[in-house]
């Protein structure tokens, strides 16, 4: 569990914690579009310079980073032979047992790898300095305007934002279950796959039965304090959008529109 | 049967109007079993009314039925005057909380202070008087100081005073704890009896509990005994005990205090107290007079 | 023969930040064949104790002595799922573990798991079922669609079904009425006396462990403070004050009575047996 670190949230006190999420989020998809927009190698050492010191000043560690982007390590090591293997354009760059590799294969894998380190860069920022919940409620303003169409953004909201306060409960719920089972002579780690499938059941069933008896409780006991998913509520944590914020967000145009100019210009 | 008529009829009889009236209430969950039989009691405003029975004797499913969280296949439920049904349903609810049985299937927001907002919001209070109440309250059942710790980081005895905080600043006049205290470790559950007996005391609320507790029947006012879905007694709570024989039929237990006064009986000792203090007095004096 | 921990020390999250004692220098002795309570407040070690004895964690230091085998810390330990089979360990709120689709099969999944034949695993699930005191005509049925306190039973014959020859029960009555508790301690009991079965529990209510605990361990903070007789700790006025022990009320009647000149046999357990005594010496003077 210990090992996850994409999408935790980090308890510091920076700078970027302060940000309104709407405008992290708003923020977030516009430096991803600039990602994309640029052909010059300039643009991205700019964009990394600009990307770094925003993970820099949200004081989150180099590590934390480094750990989220090893899972795309393999995926990125298929794309490079994939490359190599596809790409034969342009200059021969050097050769692997006697195997010709084009300068383009690298230079395009080099291209990618750079985009998702950036993406990965962004992303997390977002999710280290958002709360859960801070950002649930985020998603749910930015959707707001979608009520005309009757998208049940509220619900939605809800759902994500209970989701998120039952993970721990469950994830405690599960080691239970699993050490009853184990004591029922389970092995989760070996046996063949007729053994492993039966373990599988063994902890998935009691687990959505569980579950389902706390949505059930839950769901009484929300009906109980008032709750009408439809109907209007007034809300105890109130997002402010401060002049800040709006700086925040012009500030990521900026660099789009200086990433969309450097198309014309180099 | 002789034994629930004597106990009703004189609760009964007495009382024009009450705050709870319940009335040939029915209810089943699968047809032609019905857990609730008939049953008819009213409650007075401001009582504290203890509901024992053992597992299956219909003590939840009514606790659910008087909230509007089901629906009565007959019969009636009035609360002041309202009956419980679709329509008044809102109305009801404002006036009524529960606390549950399971401390974390009822903590519903993220933080302590989360929760306790999550009734105010569906209140509709104003954004600027949600941290008066919520401070008002979390003091008042001694949650103040974890106001922004997580569920995960309490102990079951502190979800539920959350829980009860919860129900408080919604500003309810009854309130029903559904086996409230049964998952607690014994801190948890004294601490929680206390906290039922200072409200209480304070008379703003009609209290009812249900719960398995025979010690805690002796701190309420009114005890309603259930059997099978049907009112097996209801009496002042001090008095519920007096026909022990009547409950061990039913398979309850009774408070340690009588099986003392009970043991002593059969040796031929009859003792005058009721409290542990004063029997030992009694015995002592027993030995001196001789 | 016995259980044996010796320094035994468990640490959560060893080698994290938030790394936590959960057990610390436990030297401790359990005598096989007897009934022994497990008591202690919330948190003080009791469950991480308990899950040591069928090796579901392992000594961060130190050493386990449990059946001929012994674990150490820090080293390969093999055969861990035979233990398991020989120390059955019954989790608090255990009816969460059922899931077959009847009852009969979730308690043959167990012995199934160790190699029964599907015959052998019925057999003996039949066995269980027995000393639970659930009926024949409950096999068939899911073990969803019945009363909460018989799930309990179902999933503690689940791990009867092992034979285990220590059997460990994590709170096995919270949450029952007051009948479904008494039952089930009896059925314990019972395995006791009828087996010889080795029964540890760990529990909160006092009341109980009074009434039927041979011996009684009593922890706080990850250390062991007493491992005796029950009746020698709940007598021992100045421990059970010093560690808020919540003391069974006739415990409380007994020292009532010591108060106001009584001499009270300590050996006395109920309330039958003191008015028996108290008649004698009224009646003596």
């Amino acid at each position: 569990m210990n090992g996850i670190v994409f999408g935790k949230y980090l308890p510091l006190n920076s700078p970027i914690h302060k940000v309104d999420p709407r405008a992290k989020i708003i923020a977030l998809f516009i430096l991803i579009a600039s990602i994309f927009v640029p052909k010059s190698w300039w643009c991205y050492l700019f964009l990394g310079i600009i990307i770094f010191s925003v993970v820099l000043i949200s004081k989150i560690k180099i590590s934390m980073i480094l750990k989220a982007l090893k899972p795309t390590t393999f995926m990125l090591l298929f794309l490079l032979i994939i490359n190599c293997l596809t790409i034969k354009t342009g200059e021969i760059w050097f050769y692997i047992f006697s195997y010709p590799i084009y300068k383009t294969a690298i230079l395009n894998t080099l291209f990618i790898v750079v985009r998702i380190l950036l993406m990965i860069m962004i992303t997390t920022t977002l999710t280290a300095t958002t709360k859960p919940l801070d950002l649930t409620l985020g998603i749910e303003s930015l959707l707001s305007p979608l009520k005309i169409i009757h998208f049940p953004y509220h619900e939605i909201a809800m759902m994500i934002s209970i989701a998120l306060r039952f993970i721990p409960t469950i994830i405690e719920e599960t080691m239970r279950i699993m050490n009853s089972q184990k004591s029922r002579g389970v092995d989760f780690e070996e046996g063949k796959l007729r053994e492993k499938i039966n373990a599988i059941l063994s902890l998935i069933i009691p687990l959505f039965t569980v579950a389902f008896q706390r949505a059930f409780e839950l769901a009484d006991a929300m009906e109980a304090r008032g709750y009408v998913p439809d109907k209007e509520r007034t809300r105890y944590h109130q997002l402010i959008f401060t002049f800040k914020d709006l700086m925040f967000v012009i500030g990521s145009l900026v660099i789009l529109g200086l990433m969309i100019a450097s198309r014309f210009y180099l | 049967m002789c034994y629930s008529n004597t106990f009703s009829k004189v609760v009964y009889n007495r009382i024009v109007m009450s705050f709870i009236e319940v009335k040939d209430l029915c209810f089943s969950y699968v047809e032609d079993n019905l857990v609730l039989d008939n049953l008819s009691f009213n409650i007075e405003k401001g009582t504290y009314t203890c509901i024992i029975g053992h597992n299956g004797s219909g003590k939840s499913t009514l606790a659910k039925l008087i909230a509007g969280l089901l629906e009565a296949k007959s019969g009636s439920i009035k609360i002041d005057g309202l009956e419980v049904n679709a329509t008044n349903i809102h109305s009801i609810r404002s006036k009524l909380g529960i606390v549950f049985q399971n401390p974390d299937n009822q903590f519903i927001g993220s933080t302590v202070r989360d929760d306790i907002a999550f009734g105010l919001e569906n209140k509709q209070i104003k954004r600027e008087e949600m941290d008066d109440i919520i401070n008002k309250y979390a003091k008042e059942v001694g949650v103040l100081d974890f106001l922004d710790k997580e569920p995960t980081a309490l102990s079951g005895g502190q979800k539920q005073r959350v829980a009860i905080a919860g129900v408080l600043a919604m500003n309810p006049e009854i309130i029903i704890f559904d086996e409230a205290t049964s998952m607690l470790d014994p801190k948890g559950k004294s601490d929680i009896k206390k906290l039922m007996s200072l409200l209480s005391d304070t008379k703003k609320y009609t209290i009812i509990s249900i719960t398995h507790d025979i010690e805690e029947v002796l701190l309420s006012d009114n005890c309603l005994v259930l059997n099978k879905g049907k009112v097996y007694a209801y009496s002042k709570a001090k008095d519920v005990f007096n026909n022990a024989e009547e409950l061990r039929k039913i398979d309850l237990d009774i408070p340690f205090s009588l099986k003392v006064k009970e043991a002593f009986n059969k040796q031929h000792i009859k003792l005058k107290s009721n409290d542990l203090e004063g029997m030992a007095k009694e015995l002592w004096q027993l030995t001196s007079n001789h | 023969m016995a259980i044996n921990f010796k320094s035994l020390t468990y640490i959560y999250d060893e080698g994290m930040p938030y790394a936590h004692k959960a057990l610390d220098d436990i030297n401790l002795s359990l005598i096989e064949g007897k009934i022994t309570a497990i008591i202690g407040q919330t948190g003080s070690g009791k469950s991480t104790l308990v899950e040591h004895l069928n090796a579901l964690l392992l000594p961060s230091f130190g050493s386990l002595e449990i059946l001929d085998r012994t674990i150490v810390a820090k080293q390969k330990n093999t055969g861990l799922k035979a233990l398991r089979k020989e120390v059955g360990l019954v989790f608090q709120f255990s009816e969460y573990q059922l899931f077959e689709e009847t009852i009969l099969k979730d308690v043959a999944f167990g012995p199934k798991n160790y190699g029964a034949s599907e015959q052998e695993a019925i057999q003996k699930a039949k066995e269980a079922l027995k000393l639970v005191g659930i009926e024949e005509k409950y096999y068939d049925i899911s073990p969803l669609d019945v009363s909460g306190g018989q799930k309990r039973r179902i999933a503690i014959a689940g791990i009867l079904a092992l034979e285990p020859k220590i059997l460990v029960l994590d709170e096995p009555t919270a949450g029952l009425d007051p009948k479904g508790a008494s039952e089930m301690i009896n059925i314990f009991i019972n395995l006791n006396k009828q087996k010889n079965t080795t029964i540890i529990i760990v529990s909160h209510d006092n009341e109980m462990v009074y009434n039927f605990a041979d011996n009684t361990v009593l922890m706080d903070h990850g250390k062991v403070i007493f491992n005796g007789l029950t009746l020698d700790l709940f007598n021992n006025k100045e421990l059970s004050d010093k560690y808020n022990l919540l003391k069974p009320k006739i415990v409380l009647f007994k020292e009532l009575l010591t108060k106001n000149g009584f001499k009270i046999d300590p050996n006395i357990r109920t309330i039958e047996e003191l008015s028996k005594y108290l008649a004698k010496e009224i009646n003596k003077k």
